[in-house]
């Protein structure tokens, strides 16, 4: 690769180190891997969504010449020990905690629940084992929507809970909200739903796992945004120590949430490994990822809003029902972090938030990028709504609720401080780059002759990280370490929990240890995806940038100065006179004293220095997240409605976000651009569909849409970079917020194309089929 | 099982297959070319597109024993030597991916189309793209590299 010439790779559009490999066909994923003696599983999956179990024969299936060993349920659930969800444990959860096998034992509970998994020569045989297991079932009335499973009436999924109730109701008040609404002039009431779709990597779930009885050692090539997580979850379930499993990764297709810790397939796995004493892989394919890896966001929210005649948002009072599917876990947790960032950038006086979780006869819910992002969509689809019962502007009405920025700054009403907050800026940038009056005029032209386009707008904010808690012991993220180590041949390695699945972490760290150490770029190695080596660690809520970023920054700060003590000694210089530059250490202002770092590292290790020098040119960092702050950022859309066939197009998509200095930008672009178009689709195409028996009905790429090349416009992005906070990290994460905003914006968009026909949007699946019901359903006195 | 004798890459390929084997069951596991990726199995990605006989082909949609006679090219054939062609050199610097899982899909059915199409503009990118699935980008970034490829095509 050639020496990039940058004054500072930090801020620049570095080049990516994984392309060249990627850009090849070398990626190295976990279905590329090949084991000796490796044998490939496929899952007996159910056919009905609910449903006793009342035998399982799978003695056919052992009998195919091919097939290993079939595992039923009852004695995958021999091979391990029970327990909690991984993530829930990890989280702290102390709700309603169903009792279930890895393998369905007594009953079924989602169609494509796996009751037995086929262990064969190749993966092709192990499915033809499948085809050969006879399961009876007895049939259990469905449990398919929320309303029915909030009905004690309904058959509970979970016979020790003994209802449907996976979250049990809790209501938090933040505020005098019975004052608030008492003195509001307007009070709103909406019922706004989000509907269930789903993160679909490319990759799909899978992994190898490898048992070396010898040893007793259990190896587990991942696909995982953890490989830690994934270690204990392996551990916990198998009942073994946890320095006896150790988990691999390489590269990853994508995740957005969905692969953490390790599913019930992965574990179930990694015991038929354990069982046979060789190495089992399974890499579930699509229509598995689509029915049964997990689904997300199906929720619904009645709003209260108290609301001034001049249109001040004082009050919210918001009751929310999640559909966590058949196995909680994220989504049981989800509505603590709804309830928070609910107020988003605007200065409420009153919340009140219920929030109650249940489970249903559906793929269970996972994380999907910003898995709270509901509050955005609600939150900003009423804003509209009021406006345009108000007659104020959809811009106007933000601009007038947005919390200034003071010092001290403004609370959220939930709690935390909106320090260094630009919302304002960044509707005001949306202003200056998109001509609204213009647009305005364009629009009337234009429904002049029978075509609708609509403009909207929408805001958010996230904590990635997050600000300091005011006098908090902790940061706002918790931890991050980082190991670094200058090696003898003057490589600086960086060893990171992180496990990039898309984010480019191998290039992003680089820049920002190569600056602060003063090596090449080139000089720089980001090691990941190995639980020998790397501390512990998860790539999710966008914590990367400030944590990891800023772990790196100060490890190599760090490193370099134990480097120039060693280079002291071997200079004979003090060390407040050296530098670090291109690799090199140099008496300031002399270039001849220049000696390369490798050579520092080759004359540390020698021990020529004597007990009294540290010369092991290794440090173990930690970062707290320093001051943190918010992301967050506008977003704006021109749609164009065909109200003979209900297509909407994308006509143009503006972007102004901040998410602080910027590591690369065309690394930060492309999070934004592909959660934008994550977020279109979740509009437009996408949708985790079942019908009334909870048959799934979008288990193939034809039912259910992605978007595609001609579904996503050209995304026009501008960063805004105001408050820095900290003295030295003000990276900040850009995961999630193109998730977040673009179905509200998008929505918002097309209920003002629509507005002639007095449309109004109370949903966010809106398919060509919806808005022509919406349309016929409207009425044009609105 | 069913003999047949192909090319992949430039390398002659005798074997016998199974029949009911996909082209890019057999590339990946029988030649060991796992740069092909396997997105759907049922024709919608693209991800495991690869050249046959100089059109863009789906192989999870061919069995191996109709490529018989055939001449394949995959991600790891398109530049020799382990270097990168115009398009991927071009892809490189336009920062067109992320998790990398779509790449050698796209990668082989835009270097058919800019074969067939040197002189496309962006929609028509667009278009020829949008039987491939990529969930990370967005897609301005692909398309962008391959504009720029067909720019650097046409000015040497």
């Amino acid at each position: 690769m050639a020496a990039i010439a940058a004054e500072r790779y930090t801020g620049a559009s570095i080049k990516r180190s994984e392309d060249p490999r990627i850009l090849t066909g070398a990626g190295r994923y976990v279905d590329d891997i090949k084991l000796p003696g490796m044998l490939h599983a496929a899952f007996v999956r159910s056919p009905l969504a609910h449903a006793r179990v009342l035998s399982v024969d799978v003695s056919a299936a052992r009998a195919l010449p091919g097939v290993v060993a079939v595992f039923t349920g009852a004695e995958l659930e021999a091979m391990t020990v029970p327990g909690p969800d991984a993530l829930m444990a990890l989280m702290g959860w102390a709700g309603p905690m169903p009792e279930f096998t890895l393998l369905a034992t007594d009953k079924v509970r989602f169609a494509g629940d796996p009751v037995a998994v086929v262990v064969a020569e190749s993966r092709y045989l192990a499915e033809d084992g499948c085809e050969l297991a006879e399961v009876e079932y007895d049939d259990l009335p469905p449990v398919t929507n929320a309303s029915f499973a909030l009905d004690p009436a309904s058959p509970p999924l979970f016979d020790n809970l003994g209802d449907n109730i996976a979250r049990t109701h809790s209501r938090d008040e933040f505020g005098d909200v019975p004052a608030t609404f008492a003195d509001a002039d307007r009070v709103f009431d909406f019922r706004i739903g989000v509907h269930r779709h789903q993160n679909v990597p490319m990759e799909g779930r899978g992994c190898i796992a490898s048992y070396d009885a010898d040893l007793g050692v259990m190896t587990v090539y991942a696909a995982t945004q953890s490989v830690h997580v994934t270690k204990i979850a392996v551990a916990m379930r198998l009942g073994m120590e946890q320095d006896k499993v150790r988990v691999l990764a390489g590269d990853i297709g994508g995740s957005f949430g969905l692969k953490i810790g390790a599913s019930r397939e992965e574990l179930a796995v990694a015991a038929a490994s354990r069982a046979l004493g060789q190495p089992v892989k399974w890499v579930e394919d699509r229509g598995e990822n689509l029915a049964t890896s997990g689904q997300a966001r199906e929720e619904s929210f009645d709003v209260r809003a108290a609301v001034s005649n001049g249109g001040d948002l004082r009050g919210l009072d918001v009751k929310m029902v999640v559909d966590t599917g058949a196995y909680p876990g994220m989504g049981a947790m989800v509505p603590g972090i709804v309830q928070e960032m609910f107020p988003g950038p605007y200065k409420l006086a009153a919340f009140g938030f219920e929030s109650t979780g249940v489970t249903t006869n559906k793929a269970s819910y996972v994380a999907y990028r910003g898995p709270w992002a509901s509050e955005t969509f609600v939150r900003e689809r009423i804003l509209d709504l009021i406006a345009k019962d108000l007659g104020l502007d959809p811009l106007e009405i933000r601009l007038r609720n947005v919390a200034p920025r003071t010092d001290p700054p403004a609370m959220m009403v939930t709690g935390r401080p909106l320090v260094g907050v630009t919302t304002r800026e960044s509707l005001d940038r949306i202003a200056h780059l998109v001509d609204f009056p213009a647009f305005r005029r364009r629009q009337a032209d234009a429904r002049a002759q029978g075509r609708y386009l609509g403009i909207g707008v929408a805001t958010f904010i996230e904590a990635a990280p997050g600000p300091r808690p005011p006098g908090g012991p902790s940061g706002p993220m918790g931890n991050e370490a980082m190991r670094l180590r200058l090696e003898e041949d003057g490589i600086v390695v960086l060893f990171t929990g992180q496990m990039p699945h898309g984010q480019s972490h191998q290039t992003t760290l680089a820049q920002i240890a190569a600056d602060e150490f003063g090596v090449p770029f080139e000089q720089v190695r980001v090691v990941v995806g190995d639980t020998d080596v790397v501390p512990f660690g998860l790539t999710g809520g966008s914590r990367s940038a400030t944590m990891t970023g800023g772990v790196a920054l100060h490890g190599a700060r760090q490193l370099k100065v134990k480097v120039l003590d060693v280079a002291s000694q071997l200079m004979e210089a003090s060390a407040r006179d050296l530098e670090i530059t291109d690799g090199q250490v140099l008496v300031r202002g002399d270039p001849a004293s220049a000696i390369a770092v490798g050579e520092v590292a080759r004359r540390a290790a020698s021990g020529q220095f004597g007990a009294d020098v540290d010369a092991n040119l290794e440090v173990e960092a930690m970062f707290d997240g320093g001051e943190g702050g918010w992301s967050g950022g506008s977003h704006c859309a021109i749609v164009d409605v065909d109200v003979e066939t209900g297509l909407v197009t994308v006509e143009r998509y503006v972007v102004a976000e901040d998410c602080g200095a910027l590591i690369n930008p065309a690394v930060v672009e492309g999070q934004i651009r592909g959660g934008v178009a994550q977020g279109i689709g979740a509009v437009l195409l996408e949708r985790s569909a079942y019908d009334e028996d909870g048959n799934f009905q979008s288990a193939t790429f034809m039912d259910y849409l992605m978007p595609t090349a001609c579904d996503v416009p050209r995304i026009e992005i501008e960063h805004l970079e105001t408050v820095p906070l900290d003295a030295d990290v003000n990276f900040r994460g850009v995961g999630e917020g193109g998730m977040i905003v673009a179905p509200p914006t998008m929505v918002n968009a097309i209920e003002d194309a629509l507005s002639p026909f007095g449309v109004r949007i109370y949903e966010q699946h809106l398919p060509p089929a919806r808005i022509l019901e919406l349309i016929a359903a409207a009425d044009p006195g609105q | 099982m069913v003999d047949i004798a192909l090319t992949v890459n430039g390398a002659a390929w005798e074997g016998s297959p199974e029949a009911r084997k996909t082209l890019a069951d057999f590339l990946r596991d029988d030649l060991n070319l796992t740069g092909t990726h396997l997105g759907c199995e049922h024709g919608v990605c693209g991800a495991c597109t690869v050249i046959v006989d100089g059109r863009a082909v789906r192989s999870c949609l061919m069995l191996a024993v109709q490529a018989a006679g055939s001449d394949i090219t995959t991600i790891e054939g398109l530049a020799p030597d382990g270097g990168l062609g115009t398009l991927q050199q071009a892809m490189w610097d336009a920062h067109s991916f992320q998790c990398g899982f779509c790449t050698p899909g796209m990668v082989m059915q835009a270097v058919a189309f800019l074969s067939d199409h040197p002189d496309a503009d962006e929609q028509q990118v667009r278009e020829a793209l949008s039987g491939n699935i990529c969930r990370c980008t967005g897609y301005q970034s692909i398309i962008d590299g391959v504009l720029l490829a067909a720019e650097r095509n046409r000015e040497r």
